[in-house]
This record gives C-alpha cells, structure tokens and sequence, in this order.
C-alpha cells in the first residue's frame, strides 16, 4: 500500500477516528510488509500491539464443585432450625399451661388440701389422746379386777 | 446452567480477561489470581449471567474493575509504591534498555494512567468496537476516543524519543 495512505490512516489513529477496518489495514501494513523509511519509526507499535494480542495465561483456571457445597449449607439451616424449634418447643410444654378455670381450681384444691391437713393433724393429736385413755382403761382393769 | 455449559460461555474469552487484568496489575501472577477470582464470581453469580445480553462485556466489566480495585487496595496497604503515574529516571532507563521495540511498547504502556492502559487494551489490542467499549467501562465513545488517542499519542511520543535516541 502507499505510504501517502498510511500516514493518513495514522494521522486519524492517532486522533482516535479511525474504524476497526483502517486499524486492521495500518496492522497488516506494518506488520507484513515492507514499511517505507520514514514509517518505520511506528512499526514497533505495532508489532508490540501484535505480540501484546498473542499473550496467554498456562494456568488452568478450577471451579469449584459448588452443587454438593450448597446442598450442605441447605442442610445446615435445616438442622439448625429443627434444633431451635425443638428446643423452643420442649421449653414450652415443659412449662405447665392451665387456663383460668384450672387456675381456680387448682387454687381450691390447694386450698382444701391444706384444710384436709389441718383436719387430719387435729384428728391426730386426738388419737393420741386416746391411748391416754386407752392406758387409762386398762390400768383401771388392772386395779379393779 | 451446568459446570460445562458455564465453561463453553465464558472460556473463550479467557485469555482476553487475562490480558487485560496483565494490562492493569503488570504482574503475571497477579493477573492469574484476578482471572481465578472473577471465574469464581462469574460462577457464583451464574444465574444472572444469563440474564445478560452479553457475557463477555459482563466479564471484562467484572474484571476490570476487580484489577482496579486490587490495585487500590494494594495502594492503601502501601504494598507497593505506586510508580506508574510519572516517569522515574529509573523507567526510562528501563526502556532504553530493552531494545526489541515490542518490549518498549509494552513498558510503555505501563507508564499510561489506567483508564488510557485499559482503553488501549480494549481497542488495539482486542479489537472491539467503541459502542462495545463504551458499555463494559459505563462510559461514553466520546470520552473512549478521547482516552484512546491520548494513549495512542503518549505511546508515539515516547516510541519516537526512544528511536531517536537509538539513532543519535
């Protein structure tokens, strides 16, 4: 191609106006064939834009395995919220839960219970009393026989 | 979407992700790390990648901004001094020193600030359009052309004084 042309082309590159299609022509250009003296100055340019296109990484880039991974983290929440509601629900049906009726009841019943002791301490002490009087009658049976 | 399914989507764009990571971090094994950690992005975020009308700008996207920002923090940690925003004495001599012009080229490039370097990366060396390049850096093609011929300048200037003095 003639130099007249490229130092067009490169003008309008240099001032970012050129297509892809101008830049491809200015690369294969210097790149391919023989470049006229007084380019040749731009030619590393574009040998290093070349060479920095055919860079490439040797390294194998993994992916981790994430399928099995997630499912465990499922599984964990689960288990840990069967622990929780488990353990929120045990606390609360250990805790005895009447209503107010049974409340009632339950304090009448308490009450009574207490009311049955003191009734039967009573009827003790009176118990005792009588094998005083138990001891009594024999003793006069000894005497009197 | 399955593992091999996933793997035709986005393995042929792999070397481009690379080369463009390599262009911002500079060092092989940083690019490597960044390549592996957007694979493992892309792979989490699977479900949405569908979603996307173009997987490979979604790529390049992720990954320029991954570079991006491990060169930030890496400024922040203060890991390494940042050099790249001016010629050292020290970089020019580099250049002088390699004489395969590629080379040249490439230390050069080093030397541009990030948005030019990953401009350049995108056009010249990939090859993509302005509208392409445009949406993966949420830009517009004025500002891209803008970038790009300053970069396109800046690696002539320095490409002529570099030839220049090996002349004289």
């Amino acid at each position: 191609m003639e130099s007249v042309k490229i130092k067009q082309l490169l003008e309008a590159y240099f001032e970012g106006t050129t297509t892809l299609a101008e830049e491809k022509l200015l690369q294969d250009y210097f790149n391919n064939e023989r470049v006229a003296d007084d380019l040749v100055q731009y030619q590393p340019i574009f040998a290093g834009l070349k060479a920095a296109k055919s860079e490439r990484s040797t390294r194998t880039f993994a992916l981790p395995e994430s399928k099995p991974q997630s499912n465990k983290a499922w599984w964990y929440s689960i288990a840990a919220m069967l622990v929780v509601a488990f353990g929120v629900g045990g606390f609360y049906l250990s805790q005895p839960n009447y209503s107010q009726e049974e409340k009632e009841a339950l304090e009448a019943f308490e009450k009574s219970k207490q009311a049955m002791v003191l009734l039967s301490e009573n009827l003790n002490k009176g118990t005792e009393q009588l094998t005083v009087v138990g001891q009594f009658g024999k003793t006069k049976d000894k005497i009197f026989e | 979407m399955e593992k091999s399914e996933f793997i035709t989507l986005i393995m042929p764009f792999k070397d481009k992700l690379y080369r463009l990571a390599k262009r911002i971090l500079v060092s092989k094994d940083e690019a490597e790390d960044a390549v592996q950690e957007v694979f493992l992005k892309l792979w989490n975020g699977k479900k949405n990648i569908e979603n996307y009308k173009n997987p490979e700008a979604f790529a390049i996207t992720m990954t320029k901004n991954y570079c991006l920002d491990r060169l930030k923090s890496k400024q922040a940690s203060n890991l390494k001094i940042v050099h790249n925003n001016y010629q050292t004495s020290e970089n020019i001599e580099k250049k002088i020193e390699a004489n395969d012009g590629v080379e040249i080229v490439f230390k050069i490039m080093e030397t541009l600030p990030e948005q030019q370097r990953i401009v350049l990366q995108l056009r010249d060396v990939e090859q993509f359009e302005f509208s392409e390049i445009a949406q993966m850096l949420d830009s517009n093609e004025t500002a891209i052309r803008v970038a790009l011929s300053r970069a396109r300048k800046t690696v002539r200037d320095a490409m002529i004084k570099n030839y220049n003095y090996g002349i004289s």
